[in-house]
């Protein structure tokens, strides 16, 4: 039985819509997979080296010992948040003459296929063969090998299951979230106990004495079983699937009620990222990037010359424009023809993606203000490039959101999801990165970075000014691709 | 109201809407019937320049819909739940769709309060989006907004699909009531031969994109469609309807 789904699942990955269509997406993305698990593996490699950096005066194994039960209250935590429960593939089966049993193996099984259970064996193996293997012997070196894959599979299952949980009441997920951190910070900040000791308990004693893998394994089994059992007990659609049931009110932004429809627009703009997964983390993304600076201003290679402030100041105050602009319209495909049936100027609907980029830009560039910290000019270039920003960098964006017609699914999270992703996104990259460039490095060369900035900020605020213009010049070229946009956006 | 010349839609070479001529009086109740692939949601398609026919045009009010916008602002619309922006709350939706109108949001509830009884209780203030709700729910809340707009052109696909019987029977005599006493143009299109020929004075039979019949509601009306659509059940005429069966 289980034979046939991994079949039908194989198939189903094969045949998925968003899979043929563009090879290119695919091999990128495989290809990043690759690098990246080469990462985990190269660290793997070097482990030795790493801790021997960090505690020279502490033997190998001892370290190796002490880090890796850290290392799996991490992963814990990045499941808790990121790993996705494999469930609602079971629905077409649910009502046919299956067993339970089999179903609920199945899910089990699919589990275990996760990104997560590879990284801690590419981490942790290289050691164990190169170190632990040579000085303890194969027997234990088996040990830790067992012990290793125990841990990896009941932290898989307990992550699983009090993600099931918290499909039932949300508030779980918080709470495991901060139980997790508060033990972590124990360690850490209040060094109440030290969870390297408690680490090095359990794997220095398995050097002497091997039959304590049973324990990690035993874990692993009971996890295993305590899942399934659940699973096989909860064999409903709502309490697999991950929809919340939460009551959901209605909002409104009083603020926003003052621009006629085109408040409206931005307001149901502003509720599509928030109360969808993939638009909401391309938010949380750009608040993430909003410390990209730190990253170049701390670092002595690069500090804070012009060139380099120039493209973090456009990235940092921009990076939603980019980030959550480049799939326009795409993120209202599922009810774009409504949008063009209904008593809506199509001038009002780019206004509204102006207003909104303005919007979340200024909010970027005011939170952007402490950075000052490193001179009054590095305020200035971000404030030239804030104008820059909302001056052109809409305007590209918008002339971009025309020529895409590929539908997003919004339900879908933002992990490795390409969907919507095709060749306009790549190209839109090119002028955005360029155009500052052009203008910028000639008066570099010159040795005039000033008046450099203040041609810039020109251009930047003609623009801005134009907008209108560029409103009417966007508007009828839309018009000219509506049929083919619509007809996109249609295509599930 | 509505004038078709010389309408064609191809898809891959089959031509799936051909409609050398058809007038739509102002105030009229047309259903369109027919079986699936018949090409009923590609022309309402094309009535609301959704897509881009080969050839001919759609006037409404005598203006070409393709480039024009004012039919616009009398036209009220739904054909499935891409209509409706899934992630607001009904209340959410009701009030953007009443402010492209000039409506204040009091003067929406003032309209919502009179369809209780079609909403029965399902949709207001239940704490869902629309995405949260049950197939049927989603169109009352899309034929809800249609009627919002107090349009003087309505037009539904299937309306009667996925809703209870109850509503479908409220849903009829809201229909009538607005056709009857608002003098609103409805265009239908529905499965369901006793409902349409009940609701609609004017029956358009659709048959491979081609409107092969097109006859005043009367009482053999019915008897005449059943008995269409008994003969065509021949295996050669059933379709696969590439807009429905996505």
């Amino acid at each position: 039985m289980i034979s046939i789904f991994l079949k039908h699942e194989l198939k189903a990955f094969w045949r998925a819509k968003n899979a043929g269509k563009s090879l290119a997406v695919q091999i990128i993305l495989g290809v990043l997979i690759v690098i990246f698990l080469l990462y985990a593996l190269l660290i793997g490699f070097f482990i030795d080296k790493v801790l021997l950096h960090f505690s020279p005066k502490v033997d190998l194994v001892v370290s190796f010992c002490g880090v890796i039960l850290i290392y799996y209250l991490l992963d814990l935590l990045m499941r808790i948040q990121l790993q996705e429960l494999p469930t609602l593939r079971v629905q077409p089966y649910l009502q046919l003459p299956v067993k339970r049993n089999a179903l609920a193996q199945y899910l089990g099984l699919m589990a275990l296929l996760s990104g997560f259970n590879i990284i801690p064996l590419l981490l942790f193996l290289p050691f164990i063969f190169k170190v632990i293997a040579v000085r303890s012997g194969g027997g234990i070196a088996l040990a830790f090998l067992l012990s290793i894959l125990g841990l990896t599979i009941f932290n898989n299952y307990l992550a699983l299951y009090i993600k099931r949980k918290a499909n039932v009441n949300g508030w779980l997920l918080l709470i495991a979230t901060g139980v997790l951190a508060l033990f972590v910070l124990g360690d850490f900040m209040w060094h109440i106990y030290s969870i390297r000791n408690i680490s090095y308990l359990f794997f220095g004693h398995l050097i002497s004495s091997p039959v304590l893998v049973l324990l990690p394994l035993l874990l692993a089994v009971g996890m295993y079983y305590f899942n399934f059992l659940y699973i096989k007990q909860n064999f409903y659609l709502e309490e697999l699937s991950s929809k919340k049931n939460a009551y959901k009110g209605s909002t409104e932004y009083p603020i926003l009620n003052r621009f006629g429809i085109v408040g409206d627009l931005v307001a149901n703009e502003i509720k599509l990222i928030l109360r969808n997964k993939r638009p909401s983390s391309a938010l949380k993304m750009s608040f993430i990037f909003l410390v990209y600076g730190l990253i170049f201003y701390l670092n002595p290679a690069f500090k804070t010359t012009d060139g380099i402030v120039v493209f973090v100041g456009m990235f940092m105050s921009g990076v939603f424009i980019i980030n959550y602009g480049q799939f326009m319209y795409s993120w209202q495909a599922s009810h774009f023809d409504g949008l063009l049936v209904s008593k809506l100027n199509f001038a009002d609907f780019i206004k509204a993606k102006y207003f909104l980029f303005t919007i979340m830009s200024t909010i970027a560039f005011v939170l952007l203000t402490p950075y000052v910290y490193f001179g009054w000019r590095v305020l200035l270039i971000h404030t030239v490039m804030f104008l820059w920003n909302i001056g052109i960098n809409t305007t590209i964006i918008l002339f971009f959101a025309n020529r895409n017609s590929r539908r997003i699914d919004l339900t879908k999270g933002a992990a490795f999801n390409w969907q919507g992703v095709g060749a306009s996104q790549w190209i839109v990259s090119l002028p955005i990165l360029l155009t500052p460039l052009v203008i910028f490095i000639p008066f570099k060369l010159l040795n005039q970075p000033d008046i450099g900035l203040a041609v810039m900020a020109v251009i930047a605020i003609v623009c801005l000014f134009a907008r209108g213009f560029f409103v009417k010049k966007l508007e009828a070229d839309f018009y000219n691709r509506k049929f083919k946009i619509a007809e996109g956006f249609r295509e599930k | 109201m509505i004038e078709i010349k010389d309408l064609k839609k191809v898809y891959a070479g089959v031509t799936v809407v051909n409609i050398p001529h058809l007038q739509i009086n102002k105030g009229e109740s047309v259903g369109l019937v027919g079986n699936n692939g018949a090409g009923k949601t590609t022309l309402f398609r094309m009535i609301l320049d959704l897509i881009r026919p080969e050839q001919g045009e759609v006037l409404s009010n005598g203006e070409n819909v393709a480039g024009h916008e004012a039919w616009k602002n009398y036209t009220a619309s739904y054909l499935d739940e891409g209509f409706l922006i899934d992630y607001l709350t009904p209340e959410e939706y009701f009030y953007f769709i009443g402010g492209l109108h000039q409506q204040t949001q009091a003067h929406v509830n003032d309209f919502l309060a009179t369809l209780n009884d079609f909403f029965n209780g399902e949709i207001l203030k239940k704490g869902k989006y629309i995405r949260d709700l049950s197939k049927g729910n989603q169109s009352k809340v899309g034929i809800a907004s249609c009627l919002l707009q107090k349009p003087e052109l309505l037009m539904l696909d299937e309306p009667f699909a996925n809703i209870d019987p109850s509503t479908q029977i409220r849903l009829k005599n809201m229909l009538k009531d607005t056709n009857k006493r608002s003098g609103v143009t409805t265009l239908i299109s529905s499965h369901d031969l006793n409902h349409i020929t009940d609701v609609c004075d004017r029956i358009l039979l659709m048959e491979k994109g081609k409107i092969i019949k097109d006859i005043a509601t009367s009482s053999s009306t019915l008897d005449e469609l059943e008995n269409y659509f008994a003969v065509s059940a021949a295996p050669s005429s059933i379709g696969i309807d590439e807009e429905e069966n996505h």
